[in-house]
C-alpha cells in the first residue's frame, strides 16, 4: 500500500517541462529582484548613513517595517492591495518581482547600514584630510570594506529569502511551488512531488551558495 | 469587545478589525509552541553538536544542514499534505503546523546556540578538564551560564523569524491572522478592500515583531559592552 510512485512524475514530459520552467522562473525572479534590491539597498543605507534629515528617518522606518512583517503579507499587499488602490493591471510576476525587491532591499540595507557604522571613524577622517569628496570616500573607502565584511551576512540572507520565495505561487506566479501544486492536483502523489520539490530547492540553494562563493573569491577578496 | 470596536470604527471595519485582533492570538500560540518545542529539540541537537562523540556531532551537523536548507513551505506541504496522503492518515492543520515550525525552529536555534558555545574560549573547557570534571558537568555548570548571555540576543531575534514563519501555516489551512485576513480581503464586502486589510495585518504583525526586534538589539548591544 505504501509505495513510491515517482515514475508518475518523471514519465510525463508535460510535468518535467513544468518543473523546469518553475526552476527557471523561481531562479530568475530571485536573482533579478535581489540585484535590483542590492542597488536599492546601497542607496537606502547611504542615505541613512549620511543622516539626511527627513528622508533618513523615513527610510529607517521603512526598513524596520519591511523587516518586521512577513513576506507573504507584503506580497499580498503589492499584488492585490496596491493595484486595487491605484487601479493598474500588471502580470503576476511583476507583482512578485516588486514584492521580492522591496523585501530584499529592507534586509540588505539593514545589513549594509550596520556595516557602514562599523567602519572606523579614523578612515573617513584620513580620507577627508587628503581632500576626498564625500561620494569618493563612500565609493572607494566605505563601500568596498563593508561589502567585504558583510558578504557572508548578505549571502545567508539571500539564501533565507530564496527559501521563502515559494509563497509567490500564492498569487499565481508559475514558479517551482506552483508547478508542484499543479502536478499534485493532477496525480495526487503529494508526498513524492514535494520530495522532488524539496530536493530541487536544496539543489538551487546549494548552487546559489557555490556561485556566491565564486563571486567572493573572484571579485571581493582583498588583493594584498 | 466586538461591539465596542464596531462603535468606534463603524461597521464593518470595526468588526473586521476586532476579528483580526482575535485571530492574532492563534499566531501567538503557534509561535510560542514552536519556540518552546523547537527550543527543547534545539537543546538536544546543540548538545549533540558540541559533545565529544563524533557520531553525535556528525548527526547534529546533518540535521542542522538539512533543515536549514529545506524551505519551511516544503516542510509544511510534506507534513500537511504529503504524509497524510502517503500513509492514508489524517493530520490536523494544528499538528502539521506545529510539527513543521518546531523542526524549522530547532535547526536554526541549534545553530545560533552552537555559535554561542563556540564563542566561549577553549581555556574554559581545558580548565574544567584540568580540575577533573566530566563533560556534562563542565557543560552545564561552566559553559552554559556563559553561553546563555551570548545567545540571549540572537534567540530573541529569531523569535521574530518564527512569528513571520507562522504566516505560512495558513497554506495548509491553519486558522490564524493570515488566513482570516486573506478571507476578509477576498470577501466582496464594502470596507474590506485588500488595500485596507493587508496594511492592518502588516501592522498587527509589526506590533508583535517590532518590540522583540528592539529587545534583541538592546540585548546584543548590552552583550557587546562587557
Amino acid at each position: 500500500m505504501f509505495e513510491f510512485r515517482f515514475f508518475e512524475i518523471y514519465r510525463s514530459k508535460q510535468y518535467l517541462d513544468l518543473i523546469l520552467d518553475g526552476v527557471l522562473v523561481t531562479g530568475s525572479l530571485t536573482i533579478f529582484s535581489s540585484i535590483m534590491a542590492f542597488l536599492m539597498a546601497i542607496f537606502i543605507a547611504a542615505l541613512r548613513y549620511w543622516r539626511i534629515p527627513v528622508l533618513g528617518k523615513f527610510l529607517a522606518t521603512y526598513v524596520e517595517f519591511i523587516r518586521n512583517t512577513p513576506l507573504i503579507v507584503q506580497l499580498f499587499f503589492f499584488a492585490f492591495g496596491l493595484p486595487a488602490l491605484l487601479s493598474y493591471i500588471w502580470p503576476f510576476w511583476c507583482h512578485a518581482l516588486l514584492a521580492l525587491t522591496v523585501n530584499f532591499s529592507g534586509y540588505f540595507s539593514a545589513i549594509l547600514y550596520s556595516g557602514f557604522l562599523k567602519i572606523p571613524r579614523g578612515q573617513i577622517e584620513a580620507a577627508k584630510s587628503i581632500g576626498l569628496k564625500n561620494l569618493v570616500i563612500f565609493k572607494h573607502v566605505i563601500l568596498p570594506q563593508t561589502l567585504h565584511a558583510m558578504y557572508p551576512a548578505l549571502c545567508s540572507q539571500f539564501i533565507f529569502v530564496f527559501l521563502t520565495t515559494g509563497v509567490i505561487s500564492e498569487i499565481g506566479v508559475v514558479d517551482l511551488t506552483h508547478a508542484g501544486l499543479f502536478i499534485d492536483s493532477r496525480t495526487f502523489r503529494s508526498f513524492e512531488i514535494f520530495i522532488v520539490l524539496t530536493a530541487l530547492y536544496v539543489f538551487m540553494a546549494l548552487s546559489f551558495k557555490f556561485f556566491l562563493n565564486l563571486i567572493f573569491l573572484k571579485k571581493l577578496k582583498p588583493k594584498y | 469587545m466586538q461591539d465596542t470596536f464596531a462603535e468606534i470604527f463603524g461597521r464593518p471595519e470595526g468588526v473586521i478589525f476586532w476579528q483580526l485582533i482575535a485571530a492574532t492570538r492563534f499566531t501567538i500560540f503557534l509561535s510560542l509552541i514552536a519556540f518552546s518545542g523547537g527550543g527543547l529539540l534545539a537543546a538536544f541537537v546543540c548538545f549533540a553538536r558540541v559533545s565529544p562523540s563524533v557520531v553525535a556531532t556528525k548527526l547534529a551537523i546533518g540535521y542542522i544542514w538539512l533543515f536549514q536548507s529545506i524551505p519551511l513551505l516544503m516542510v509544511l506541504f510534506l507534513v500537511g499534505l504529503g504524509i497524510p496522503r502517503f500513509l492514508g492518515i489524517d493530520i490536523s492543520p494544528w499538528s502539521a503546523a506545529t510539527f513543521s515550525l518546531i523542526i524549522f525552529t530547532s535547526a536554526y536555534l541549534a545553530e545560533v546556540w552552537r555559535g554561542a558555545f563556540e564563542a566561549i574560549p577553549t581555556g574554559q573547557w581545558e580548565g574544567g578538564y584540568a580540575l577533573g570534571l566530566k563533560f556534562s558537568k563542565i557543560f552545564f555548570t561552566i559553559i552554559c551560564p556563559q553561553a546563555y548571555r551570548l545567545a540571549l540576543g540572537p534567540t530573541v531575534g529569531f523569535l521574530v523569524q518564527i512569528i513571520k514563519g507562522t504566516s505560512l501555516a495558513y497554506i495548509i489551512g491553519f486558522q490564524d491572522l493570515m488566513l482570516l485576513g486573506k478571507r476578509w480581503a477576498n470577501a466582496p464586502v464594502l470596507g474590506s478592500e485588500p488595500y485596507l486589510i493587508f496594511p492592518i495585518m502588516a501592522l498587527l504583525y509589526f506590533c508583535l515583531c517590532f518590540p522583540l526586534s528592539c529587545l534583541a538589539r538592546h540585548l546584543e548591544r548590552k552583550q557587546s559592552d562587557y
